[in-house]
């Protein structure tokens, strides 16, 4: 399967034997290595080193340092320029994906690769796996081993199920299933817990336990750094396409991650916690909602926005909390109940009308709603105007250029020039743009539906900043979050949100996550 | 043996539509037209659409990997040359030429469509189209455009012969339906079209050669449209260059309407075989009517559309969402994070209903 034989015998004879506590002998070992695309270094020098079996490795890097290329060389997507792989000190070079996989290596990527029409079975076993019985395959035996692989899981999944009528969190599952049912060694997790709720981590936590004590090692890729030290045994650091720190966990603490990941010594102190006076005052709401109903979904929803300030929406997955936001843009069919905007009735139908009265609408997916990624930064940027200047008004460059400048540097965009596919900016920087399409047309309430997902630590703390400098302007907003941790800095006051139904509104003073995460539950009581 | 009939019904979800209808419009013209029922009404009835029947099938292997070829009905015409050519100036065995008309589809299915396709990752609008149009030029300069009489006995048996009394192209239709529904059912290249057609990454990873399983695909309605073209000629006696260019879509309409999403990943020849007996019976039924048959065309149109509307509404639930408000409900949920309301969710049965609601 390409991999060339290990030039050291020793080393890969003394692997045969349980190598558990030995630092000789580590089960994995990328080194020093290097990938180029075009002009760009992606790599230059990553190195990765899993120490044994049963252990949850963890990478953690900001946006464009280089985490997915190196899970592509890992997971055989993507073949490196120089560098070594050794599995069990025995150099391999992985081709494509079958071979990674055949040497024990799976990986769950980070979007779910799931065929949604096809059975759960099925989906864990696609490929060669599905059991060959004497006519074709056998689906009664493929059904058992797939039941055998969720109950190894501790997974009440029916194999026979539609893979697509489970929810996001069960599908995730499935996915972990597919890759266990190869015999994986070494499970690639990339950024497993980014759509999933605080109880549904739980549980791929247990999951993840489940598999360590079965002598399964994980690489565990996320942005929270909380889950990192929740689960993770020993870390690795990249930036520029460079490891910068490796080791136990036991050697890390915030500071330190964060200093490494930014470069820079002191860079936590930075981002932390910046603390918001605002008073809600006398002044008139920006929005106000009576009794607003999304037939299925959202019953008798009913709160206000001061200009300035900045609330927030918690819940669970399914909770509504999307669909709540999409309502008030008009994004949604069948809405009821009223809305008033700066004490004016206004009637959600379309998103076009939605803008006219200043709205902005920052959709949870920038790379499919968010933004159009082909075009340029500019582009993106004026899209909304449109609705201020007319459908057939002349779209001339010269004159988005006092806009979009304006933009840019106010909201500190790092891209070459404006007019760059937004596609080759970083997440960040993605996001920031995304943004910034409703700041070009001066959006009075921002309605944010998780402005900070899939952006790394330091590009947070920078959204943050420019969400509260938005409400210190005057605007009002609102925020919906799976981070609970994120309300509670940014917010000033949290609606939670359960089945549909506005449970309980807090005072960010007041919030812990604790507190939300019962109320987040259903749980109203004490 | 409960569990087989549930899984059997199972299967059924994406052609439920379609089936009710082709029950429905049979039950009325054996009801109606009493030369309808009989024997052979009935062989003509499936005689006539044993060409798309068989391209059908090939095509329903595409359309689950996500694409259509459009150049299968070039594909049949060349193929015809390729036989008048054969029989009429060589002394190949026409036995041969049979096979070697299967393979010359094949050929084309997996070495331009599937290579540019699947290897190259052209999209297979593009390529099917330049194909047909390639095709069709070709088919044109080999037959000088002239019409070529095909008097062969071997030729004229798949055609129009009959075989333990029944008409050898209904026989062919039969096995090639079989043989399809194994390998969609119980081969790994059957099961590996789901998985690339429903998630490329999912197939990836999992170790499938996606390019290969691509190539295949085409190689399979290239090879299903080789031998339609055998029946073809053999049907009408003669090697035309007048290529059908409504087959490939005609094909592509008896496919969706067996229920297989144009987008991949779903349905089957199940659904397909569903598909081509409704434009079967429609067409027929209609003639013995004595209806101008075009406005089967114009039924097929206006049922495709009722059908794929239909079971859009049967998998929603009733009455919670408006019907004109899904397009736009549609484009936003692509890629959103919710549960339930997703696009290519499969119709809700009662055991998964429960699970959701939790």
């Amino acid at each position: 399967m390409g991999s060339s034989r290990g030039r050291d015998g020793p080393i890969r004879a003394r692997s045969e034997s349980v190598t558990h506590s030995s630092p000789a002998g580590p089960l994995l070992q990328l080194r020093d290595l290097t990938k180029r695309y075009g002009g760009i270094h992606a790599l230059r020098g990553a190195s990765l080193t899993i120490s044994r079996p049963g252990v949850v490795h963890g990478l953690i890097g900001e946006n464009g340092s280089g985490k997915s290329t190196t899970l592509g060389i890992l997971s055989g997507q993507v073949m490196p320029d120089s560098g070594s792989i050794r599995l069990e000190g025995e150099a391999v070079q992985f081709h494509r994906p079958i071979e990674a996989i055949s040497r024990g290596i799976a990986m769950v990527s980070q979007e779910t690769a799931l065929a949604l029409d096809l059975s759960v079975a099925e989906n864990i076993l696609l490929g060669e796996r599905l059991v060959r019985g004497g006519f074709g395959i056998n689906w009664t035996a493929t059904r058992a081993k797939a039941a055998e692989v969720l109950a190894r899981l501790h997974l009440d999944i029916d194999p026979e199920e539609i893979t697509g009528a489970l929810s996001p969190d069960r599908r995730q599952m499935v996915e972990i299933a597919r890759a266990l049912s190869m015999d994986a060694r070494v499970l690639i997790l990339d950024e497993p817990t980014s759509s999933l709720t605080d109880d549904q981590v739980r549980v791929l936590f247990a999951t993840i336990e489940t598999l360590k004590s079965q002598g399964v090692s994980i690489v565990f890729v996320s942005h929270r750094l909380g889950e990192m030290f929740a689960i993770v045994d020993e870390l690795t650091v990249l930036r520029d396409g460079q490891t910068v720190a490796a080791g136990p966990m036991s050697e890390f603490d915030v500071h330190r991650i964060v200093d490494e990941m930014v470069g820079r010594k002191g860079a936590w102190a930075e981002h932390e916690h910046v603390e918001r006076a605002f008073d809600r005052g006398r002044v008139a709401p920006a929005l106000e909602i009576d009794r607003l109903g999304v037939p299925g979904i959202i019953r008798e929803a009913s709160f206000d926005i001061a200009p300035g300030e900045i609330v927030g929406i918690a819940g669970l997955v399914g909770s509504g909390r999307s669909e709540l936001l999409e309502a008030i843009f008009g994004a949604r069919p069948g809405v009821t109940g009223e809305i008033r905007i700066a004490g004016e009735s206004y009637q959600p139908r379309t998103p076009r009308a939605a803008i006219e009265r200043r709205i902005g609408y920052l959709p949870p997916d920038r790379k499919v709603r968010g933004l159009v990624l082909g075009q340029s930064v500019r582009e993106n940027l004026t899209m909304a105007l449109t609705a201020f200047v007319g459908r057939f008004a002349p779209y001339r460059k010269a004159s988005t250029a006092p806009v979009v400048d304006a933009v840019m540097g106010s909201m500190r965009v790092r891209a070459a020039s404006p007019d760059v596919a937004v596609g080759t900016l970083s997440g960040g920087n993605q996001q920031k743009v995304a943004l910034g399409k409703w700041l070009a047309v001066d959006s009075q309430l921002l309605l944010l539906d998780e402005p900070t997902r899939g952006v790394d630590v330091a590009a947070k703390a920078e959204i943050h900043g420019l969400l509260r400098e938005a409400a210190d302007r005057g605007a009002a907003l609102l925020v919906s979050s799976s981070e609970n941790e994120e309300l509670i800095e940014l917010c000033d006051r949290i609606l939670v949100l359960f089945r549909g139904e506005i449970i309980a509104t807090i005072d960010s003073t007041e919030a812990t996550e604790a507190i939300l995460g019962r109320y987040t539950g259903g749980h109203t009581s004490e | 043996m409960s569990n087989f009939w549930r899984r059997l019904w199972g299967s059924t979800r994406h052609f439920r539509p379609a089936l009710v209808l082709v029950i429905v419009l049979f039950a009325v013209f054996a009801a109606t037209q009493p030369a309808f029922l009989g024997a052979r009404n009935l062989q003509n009835l499936l005689t006539a659409v044993a060409v798309l029947w068989i391209v059908s099938i090939g095509m329903t292997f595409v359309t689950i990997t996500g694409g259509i070829d459009l150049s299968a009905g070039a594909t049949v015409a060349l193929v015809g040359i390729f036989i008048g050519k054969m029989v009429n100036y060589t002394p190949v065995p026409s036995w041969v030429t049979i096979i070697l008309s299967i393979v010359i589809g094949v050929a084309i299915g997996a070495f331009l469509n599937g290579v540019l396709i699947g290897r190259l990752g052209m999209s297979f609008f593009v390529v099917t189209l330049a194909t047909m149009t390639a095709l069709t030029g070709v088919v044109n300069l080999w037959s000088n455009s002239l019409t070529d009489t095909v008097a062969d006995p071997a030729i004229a048996w798949v055609g129009v012969e009959r075989t333990l009394g029944m008409p050898t192209p209904i026989w062919i239709m039969i096995i090639v339906f079989l043989i399809a529904l194994f390998v969609q059912n119980r081969t790994h290249f059957g099961r590996d079209i789901y998985a690339v057609g429903g998630s490329i990454a999912a197939a990836r990873l999992s170790g499938i050669r996606v390019e290969r399983t691509i190539m295949a695909a085409y190689a399979i309605v290239g090879g299903c449209a080789g031998l339609a073209g055998v029946i073809a000629v053999g049907r009408i006696g003669a090697a035309t260059p007048q290529v059908d260019g409504d087959l490939p879509l005609q094909a592509a309409a008896a496919v969706l309407l067996g229920g297989t999403a144009l987008i991949g990943g779903s349905g089957g020849v199940g659904g397909t075989a569903v598909g081509v007996l409704f434009i079967g019976i429609l067409q027929n039924g209609l003639s013995i009517s004595g209806v101008q048959s075009y406005w089967q065309q114009v039924v097929t149109g206006v049922i495709l559309v009722a059908a794929v509307l239909g079971e859009r509404f049967q998998r929603r639930g009733k009455g919670t969402r408006r019907w004109f408000g899904e397009l736009a409900q549609m484009r936003m949920k692509r890629g959103g994070d919710d549960a339930g309301a997703d696009g290519q969710v499969g119709p809700e049965t009662s055991q998964n209903a429960g699970e959701q609601s939790r």
